[in-house]
């Protein structure tokens, strides 16, 4: 936009810059169809640019060392798994139990132990939380015991360190319902943490945190994190009512009540064990990794994961992928396509690695789809999530054995191989003298070895996004342009910007108005979701009526309205791109044809009226969604209800992607809508 | 701006509900969402100078008989720490700095007044003499536009002030002194005059700069075409010849001069038994030319000043500041005849260029712009400017976030943000003096319309 229309004076000459600019806006036709198409081409084409990963960081040394795990650990993590099935069986009140046997295990391998009781916070939405740093808000309501669930925290002390670093594993369990793949992931975390209070090269504490999750696994990690990073004074302990401690009596072991502390985290591993089979021939590891708002962990993290996994134990990595995607009838003509492209380039040039295979091209795509939605939903993969939002870097590693068997021989295999994984990777972790920061944060991955980096797909972006400038500058100088001809000597005309501005900002902030209505709509009680969203639906529209009226915006001129339209629609994505790029992306496929295509029907033709009112149709969120799901193919429950549910777990788990839908997009497909039906 | 100058058509009654909603609203954010909105926190509204945490402290330090700038906590004035200072101490639950908020909202309100006022003054000049002039389409423009309104307005309504009021930073003080400063200077008010510079210079060093603009008012009045014109033959009849009255000029030194001793015999009495005026100088001033605060900010300096080498620091700081000082003769000669509109472009420059800048400033400077309203009616990128100015605000925020909080990115991340935005205020700068400079050629010609470049 560095040259907006104003410059085209009556001077011959103007600076080469203006003049490319004149010139770009002179032909925004064209340069907005080839932005447009190339942007689109560009996000295809990710995969085939996918770059190999690598371990970026040198002190990591992945695999240098020969795991040192030994039969005793094993065997130790055995007869856990043992005593923890047949409390499973016998035992009442298991969630007093199952925690008291951990910190037993733990405190007699030699760690600090305590105990971390938290209350189930639900998530509420709350109007404003998005803007505001903290919240103390304690919510006391329904202190029973039962309410509250137990972390279990052992920690060992590193040898060789000063205390000041810390590395966490968390194992997730539930006391209630203990199931033989949550047993299975404690009994690793065990051999490992066993293995881990002999060795002598340790300088990060560890922390084992077997995470109550009663009340979810994210919650009881985001708790103690919460906990962990908030200063307690006076003791942790007065929070809570004494009889609700567990008490220590029986079993002659020192567990605090007081919550422990090791240093700053360096990394955080959540272990679990799938409890599904898997086909293939070998053992797979599954990685989750997307926290909050599409936040990543450092991708070294990721590799080192990848490269122990694969190269130390011989398991599968995969990264969590799109399966309705991979037989897609039209994905594999692009892959076809690429393949060609690719052959006919090596052809000419041997030394050109460009195009993959038709296979490679798929799983790559359908990796990235699911990369990029899970990224734009904002809302965390598991339990590493809680992590991010204090700048740890975590993932969890889903251990998935081909054929889930209860005989022994096959478990202590699996111990012994999620052991050495572990153990591999808190080896790497320990190395590190400063905290990751020499790989990438801002990245997609296509396969788990495969990533895009943000120097690449932000280029897809930008090239998506680049005809909204380049359109809005040249409404803006025709329109101002015709008012020279027409009515000469009007002052101000410079000015004239300032009332579709108004009708802009107003339906903007109706935008921001609509965003904070749920709240309102929760205090009424006892609603269904249905109706919920139906209140929400007419309130809405009744606001914008109401807004419409008491600011009866003058009657502005379509051209400019829609040049200030476009202009907050390319304010609004860019913003969004650099709070989540994924969001932004794939608002930008919606907003940006919608954006560039509307026109009032009285002056578009039939046929770019019609397309007009498919993009709009489309593009309002509540039909894409619809759209996407019976695309892929998800079909579960009341779509409606369905919806609602969606929306409410976006606002729960304080994701941009809501405040873009409500103060973005909403407003620019009302603002087409209107420039749509305008008049003129 | 939005708001205002589309609507404020004509009449005081539009004016007053609208200034009483602004200040309506800064009382309910300011009562009602005390701890949720934390503007106070934000680099972009709260420097080291303004900040008034550090100004709490420093009090809190006074009150346990420290020298309140000992430990690098407090670098404003003395004299702000007394009349501020017994506002932060009441600090119950949930009210905190509940009246320094009251005081901030009054600040805004009397510099909105006076921006008004300003603005009347110059319109009755501007139509005086373009009647004189002869250029009688020039004056309807001007008699339809109550600029001094549509100022205020946008000084009022815009958001930047509104975060800063609500940020509890100092700035509207300071606001306060320069506008009263002009305003003395308009209405020829000399000592008052006197007193706002000498108050606003006390609170931020760079207001010292207006003493040309403001020698300049009191001189030789208000803002009027270039002489020249009034010298041509058509029409030099109805114009009388105003001499530059240095007699009013030699008492604006003088009471210059009192009002300054007095400020420093007060700061004197007010530091007495913690530490002399020297500590307060090389506190306040020294922090200020020193730049030795490197927290990020919207400015430029931060940025530098960290990368820069130790044996490098001390030229670069004489460059960095000489480069104030160097716009300020040529564009004192170039627009004498307009003092008031060389006062804002001054206060641009250095808002650009100052060490420890905050939207505070801007607020100021895109009010003062609100005044000249009739001028700038052709003013080029108005749309690319607001465009940019909202872009660049809404992304500072993000961008701090992303460096601090999620740590995915790095300093240079905002960094960018804080040169689009310097690149933006220096647009906006140099189109507005264009266009100024370009109405005075329009002038010039007589009666031939404006209408005949742009767009």
């Amino acid at each position: 936009m560095a040259s907006t229309p104003e410059t085209e004076g009556q001077k011959p000459k103007h600076r080469p810059i203006v003049r490319i600019g004149i010139f770009i806006i002179a032909h925004s036709f064209i340069v907005s169809v080839v932005c447009c198409t190339a942007g689109v081409l560009a996000l295809l084409l990710l995969p085939v640019l996918a770059k190999k990963t690598y371990v970026s960081e040198n002190a990591l040394m992945p695999g240098s060392a020969i795991p040192m795990i030994t039969d005793q650990d094993v065997s130790g993590a055995n007869n856990f798994i043992n005593e923890l099935t047949s409390l499973n069986s016998k035992s009442q009140s298991l969630n007093i139990e199952i925690p008291r046997l951990i910190a037993l295990h733990m405190a007699n391998l030699g760690g600090e132990v305590s105990y971390h009781m938290f209350q189930n916070q639900p998530n509420k939405f709350h109007p404003l939380h998005f803007f505001t740093s903290t919240d103390t808000e304690a919510n006391n309501v329904n202190q029973t015991c039962e309410s509250y669930a137990t972390n279990t925290v052992g920690i060992i002390r590193a040898p060789r360190g000063d205390g000041k670093e810390s590395i966490v594993l968390v194992t997730p369990y539930n006391p209630v319902n203990l199931s033989p793949n949550e047993t299975l992931s404690l009994g690793i975390a065990y051999s490992v943490f066993s293995l881990l209070t002999q060795v002598s090269w340790l300088a990060k504490d560890i922390i084992w945190l077997a995470a109550d999750s009663q009340h979810g696994q994210y919650n009881s990690v985001a708790a103690w994190l919460k906990d962990y990073h908030t200063p307690s004074f006076g003791g942790f302990g007065k929070l809570h009512d004494d009889e609700c401690h567990i008490s220590n009596d029986i079993i002659e072991m020192e567990v605090s009540d007081t919550l422990r502390r090791a240093g700053t985290m360096a990394a955080a591993l959540v272990i679990k064990v799938a409890n599904t089979g898997e086909a293939g021939e070998q053992d797979a590891l599954n990685i989750y990794a997307e926290a909050s708002n599409g936040q990543m962990p450092n991708l070294d993290l990721i590799n080192v994961v990848s490269y122990l996994a694969v190269h130390g134990q011989g398991l599968r990595v995969q990264v969590d992928k799109l399966v309705s995607l991979l037989d897609s009838t039209w994905l594999k003509f692009i892959g076809e396509v690429f393949e060609t492209v690719g052959k006919i380039a090596r052809s000419v040039n041997p030394q050109w690695k460009f195009g993959i295979s038709v296979k490679e091209y798929v799983e790559g795509s359908a990796t990235l789809v699911s990369s990029l939605y899970n990224q734009a939903l904002g809302v965390p993969t598991g339990s590493h999530g809680a992590f991010r939002d204090y700048q740890v870097d975590a993932i969890t590693m889903e251990i998935s054995p081909k054929l889930f068997s209860n005989s022994k021989g096959r478990q202590t295999e699996l111990l012994f191989r999620g052991g050495r994984l572990v153990e591999g990777v808190i080896r790497s972790v320990n190395n590190l003298l400063e905290k990751f920061h020499q790989s990438f944060f801002l990245y997609l991955l296509t396969s788990s070895n495969k990533f895009v980096s943000v120097g690449v797909y932000m280029i897809a972006f930008l090239l998506l996004v680049a005809p909204l400038p380049v359109l809005a500058a040249s409404l803006f100088s025709d329109t101002i342009k015709s008012y020279v001809k027409s009515e000469k000597n009007q002052p101000f005309k410079s000015w004239r910007w300032l009332y579709p501005t108004k009708t802009v900002f107003l339906v903007h902030l109706w935008g921001a108005i609509i965003s904070l209505l749920p709240y309102f709509i929760y205090q009424i009680p006892d609603s269904q979701p249905t109706s919920r969203l139906l209140i929400w639906a007419s309130l809405s529209l009744f606001i914008l009526i109401v807004l419409g009226s008491f600011f009866r915006a003058r009657s502005a001129e379509w051209a400019l309205l829609k040049s200030v339209t476009v202009s907050s629609a390319f304010i609004g994505l860019c913003l969004m791109s650099v709070i989540n790029f994924a969001t932004a992306e794939i608002g930008a496929l919606l907003l940006v044809p919608m954006c560039l295509m509307t026109k009032p029907w009285r002056v578009a033709g039939k046929v770019q009226s019609a397309l007009n009112l498919v993009l709009v149709i489309i593009g309002f969120p509540g039909a894409t969604f619809f759209v996407v799901k019976s695309v892929l193919g998800f079909e579960n429950g009341s779509s409606l209800v369905e919806f609602w549910y969606w929306v409410e777990s976006l606002w729960a788990w304080n994701s941009a992607t809501y405040i873009y839908i409500c103060m973005v997009h909403l407003p620019c497909w009302i603002l087409c809508i209107y420039i749509l039906l305008h008049p003129c | 701006m939005e708001e205002s100058s589309g609507k404020t058509t004509k009449k005081h009654p539009w004016f007053w509900s609208s200034a009483v909603a602004s200040i309506v609203l800064r009382l309910v954010l300011i009562v009602y969402f005390p701890n949720t909105l934390n503007f106070s926190s934000r680099p972009e509204v709260s420097t080291p100078i303004t900040s008034l945490r550090r100004l709490a402290e420093g009090y809190w330090l006074k009150q346990s008989s420290m020298s309140p700038y000992a430990g690098s906590m407090y670098h404003g004035s003395p004299l702000l720490l007394s009349i501020l200072g017994p506002l932060t101490g009441d600090r119950g639950e949930g009210q905190s700095h509940l009246l320094c908020g009251l005081a901030f909202v009054i600040a805004d309100f009397i510099t909105a007044i006076l921006i008004r006022a300003i603005g009347q003054l110059l319109q009755v000049a501007d139509i005086q003499s373009l009647k004189s002039l002869g250029a009688s389409k020039f004056s309807k423009t001007s008699e339809n536009f109550p600029a001094g309104d549509i100022a205020a307005l946008v000084y009022l309504w815009n958001p930047l002030t509104i975060i800063t009021c609500l940020g509890y930073s100092t700035s509207p003080i300071e606001n306060l002194m320069i506008v009263l400063s002009l305003y003395g200077a308009c209405r020829r008010l000399v000592p008052l005059a006197a007193f706002g510079l000498v108050m606003a210079s006390h609170l931020s060093l760079y207001p010292v700069i207006l003493i040309i603009p403001l020698v300049l008012l009191i001189g030789s009045g208000l803002d009027t075409p270039p002489r020249k014109l009034f010298l041509q033959p058509n029409h030099g009849d109805g114009y009388k010849k105003t001499n530059f009255s240095w007699r009013r000029v030699v008492l604006f030194f003088l009471w210059a001069s009192v009002w300054a001793l007095y400020v420093l015999v007060l700061c004197s009495i007010s530091l007495k038994e913690y530490s002399g005026l020297g500590e307060m100088f090389k506190r306040t001033y020294g922090f200020i030319l020193s730049v030795e605060d490197l927290s990020p900010n919207i400015g430029v300096l931060w940025y530098f000043f960290a990368e820069v080498f130790d044996f490098f620091r001390d030229f670069f700081l004489i460059v960095f500041h000489i480069n104030i000082l160097f716009m300020v003769l040529p564009l004192a000669i170039r627009l004498h005849h307009r003092p008031c509109f060389l006062a804002f472009v001054y206060i641009a420059i250095s808002s650009i260029l100052k060490s420890y800048p905050s939207v505070g400033d801007s607020a100021l400077y895109l009010g003062l712009l609100g005044l000249f309203v009739n001028a700038l009616a052709d003013m080029q990128f108005s749309f690319f400017l607001f465009s940019g100015y909202l872009g660049t605000l809404l992304l500072s925020p993000v961008m701090h976030n992303l460096w601090i909080w999620r740590g995915t990115g790095n300093a240079n991340f905002y960094f960018a943000t804080a040169m689009a935005y310097a690149c933006f205020q220096i647009i906006l700068v140099v189109e507005s003096v264009s266009s100024m400079l370009n109405h005075d050629r329009a002038l010039k010609k007589g009666a031939t319309p404006v209408a005949k470049k742009i767009q």
